[in-house]
Formats: structure tokens, C-alpha cells, sequence
């Protein structure tokens, strides 16, 4: 193992090299990690809605507590009008606090420290909420560029600021996930390089800093999945009811 | 009746306590720390995409730097004014 920080961000093959259409397809560890954590939810949520007890067990208590958190993050951000979009927000939450927390464990791999990954999340929602926005409104839905009350003036500045603004949503959704993440297992690895060569005589502060990074990291994972989540309720709450 | 007595004052001070406590998890570090990387990239995140915009507008009309920084400051503004609205937003959340 090398004590290079940045080492455990590599991406390499799992099996051949597939090529399809000149794009490269191969299986990597990042897809491997993200089929656990797709693999994880499924079987959280099969086993905790298997038996439908009154009292809930464990398991169970945890899935609907997740379904119970994310309901009320869309009620409370986006309205009723956007409970239909439940199905699709739960994925999102779910998958990211899964691909954040197995990221966690020793010897894994954090998929969502790939800015790649999160501006292809990001921009799902990007164009999906566009797309739900003019399907729903028409071209009204371009009054969202035009504030009221602005003199006409100032407004084709205040358009184009406005057009910047939207267009930056994706990059803030992507890169406040990959920095958070990237930064998180960077400072612990770099923590844990500390603690192998200050040895027993002065590994045991950044031993105690690592154990206290982690609590923080596994905090901040939660985080980034909640912020994530509702920041896609909130656009989507600004595509549904433009009047905001 | 003493010990019934003695019982509700002590359930009332434990009530007042875990009140305490849940203010305090309210205005934790946690959400600070939430609410500070959100806004930080907020701001960051207008200004880079402005000045991408303004390169690429740049390198089609062929006017080199112009576009770039007038997109630059577009973008500050941009950012100025998403970090304004969530911040708005939090207001009024609370």
C-alpha cells in the first residue's frame, strides 16, 4: 500500500476490457461499488417490507423511516403536486447515502468522490426538471429567467444573470458532492499516513484525529445525500409551481 | 402523593433538559457546516460557469478577452444573487 493520498481515487479494470461503439465499457471497481450499494438498498428494502409486522422490527423500522423522511422532505420543499416524483427522489437519496457510507469502509471505494459520477446524477435532474418545467408550463416556463418588478432597462442583464444562475445549478449539485467526499477520505488517508510514520512514539494524535474525522466523514455523508436530495425538491419545486 | 410529587417535578426538569439538548442539535455545528459548504459552492459555482460561458462565447465571435471577463462579473453577480436567495430561504425555513 502506498501512502499516496490520492491512490485510493484510482479507477482500474475488473476483468476485460469491453469496447462498445468505441466507448469504453469495461467493469471497473467504481461500477462494482456501485452495484453493492444499488445491491445494499434493494436488499434493505426487500427484507424490511417482507414481513409487514405491527410492530416493526428493526429492519423494517429502518426502511420506513426512510420512507417517512423522504415523504416529509418533499412535502415539506415541494408540495404536495410533487409527491408523484417520490419514487424518483428516493432513488436519488438512497443511492448517494449508500454509495457515501460503503465509502466509508476500509478498503472500499467512494464512488461519488468522482466528480464524473455526481455532475451524471446532477445533470439527470438537471434536464429532468427542465424537461417536467416545459411540459408543464410551455414556454411560460422561460418566466422563470424574468424576476418581476424589474425596469426594462436593466433587464436583458438581469436575464442573462438570471440564465447563468440556472445554468450553474448542475455544477454546484456536482462538485458540493465530489469536493465533500474527495476532500473527507483524502484528510483521513493523509491522517492515517501520519499515524504509520510517526510510528508509537507520536502515532497516537493523528490516530485520535482519524477516529474523530471518521465520526465527522460518516456525518458529512449524510449531509451531502440530505442537501442533494433537497435541492432537487427545491428545483423541482421551481419547475412545478413557477410562482415562487 | 409525595413520591407522585416528587416523580412529575423530576419529569418536568428531564423534559426541560432534553428540550435544551434538542435547541442545541438544532443549531449543531452539523447544519452550520451544511449550510456553509451549500452557500460556498453556490458562489463558486455561478462564477466558473459565467466564465466558461464567456470563453466559449469568446472563442466563436473571436473577440479574445472581452466576453470572458464581461461573463466573469455576470456570473459574480449571478452568484451573488443565488447565495441571497438560499440564504433567504434558510430565513424562512427557520
Amino acid at each position: 500500500m502506498s501512502l499516496n493520498p490520492m491512490h485510493q481515487f484510482e479507477v482500474y479494470k475488473l476483468g476485460p476490457e469491453i469496447n462498445f461503439g468505441g466507448v469504453n465499457l469495461s467493469y471497473t471497481n467504481a461500477s462494482l461499488f456501485m452495484t453493492i450499494s444499488a445491491g445494499l438498498i434493494l436488499s434493505l428494502l426487500f427484507f424490511g417490507t417482507k414481513k409487514k409486522l405491527l410492530i416493526p422490527s428493526k429492519i423494517q423500522l429502518i426502511t420506513e423511516m426512510s420512507y417517512t423522511f423522504v415523504a416529509k422532505m418533499i412535502n415539506d420543499t415541494a408540495g404536495s403536486s410533487a409527491r408523484s416524483f417520490f419514487p424518483f427522489i428516493f432513488t436519488l437519496f438512497m443511492f448517494v447515502l449508500f454509495c457515501n457510507m460503503v465509502g466509508m469502509l476500509p478498503y472500499s471505494f467512494t464512488v461519488t468522490s468522482h466528480i464524473i459520477v455526481t455532475f451524471a446524477l446532477a445533470m439527470i435532474v438537471f434536464v429532468g426538471v427542465t424537461i417536467i418545467g416545459f411540459v408543464k408550463h410551455g414556454i411560460k416556463y422561460l418566466e422563470l429567467f424574468v424576476p418581476k418588478g424589474v425596469p426594462i432597462v436593466l433587464l436583458p442583464l438581469i436575464i442573462i444573470i438570471e440564465i447563468i444562475s440556472y445554468l450553474s445549478r448542475p455544477v454546484s449539485l456536482s462538485v458540493r458532492l465530489f469536493a465533500n467526499m474527495m476532500a473527507g477520505h483524502t484528510m483521513l488517508k493523509v491522517f492515517g499516513g501520519f499515524v504509520i510514520s510517526l510510528g508509537l512514539l507520536g502515532g497516537w494524535l493523528p490516530l485520535g484525529f482519524s477516529i474523530a474525522l471518521t465520526g465527522l466523514e460518516i456525518l458529512v455523508a449524510f449531509l451531502q445525500a440530505y442537501v442533494f436530495a433537497i435541492l432537487t425538491c427545491i428545483y423541482l419545486n421551481d419547475a412545478l409551481n413557477l410562482h415562487h | 402523593m409525595k413520591n407522585l410529587k416528587e416523580i412529575s417535578t423530576r419529569l418536568e426538569i428531564a423534559k426541560k433538559k432534553i428540550e435544551k439538548n434538542k435547541k442545541k442539535i438544532e443549531s449543531s455545528n452539523a447544519a452550520s457546516l451544511g449550510k456553509a459548504l451549500k452557500i460556498s459552492t453556490e458562489l463558486v459555482a455561478s462564477v466558473v460557469v459565467g466564465s466558461i460561458i464567456g470563453f466559449i462565447l469568446d472563442s466563436w465571435f473571436d473577440t479574445k478577452p472581452l466576453l470572458t471577463i464581461c461573463f466573469f462579473f455576470m456570473g459574480v453577480a449571478a452568484g451573488i444573487t443565488n447565495v441571497i436567495r438560499s440564504a433567504k430561504r434558510m430565513q424562512k425555513n427557520n
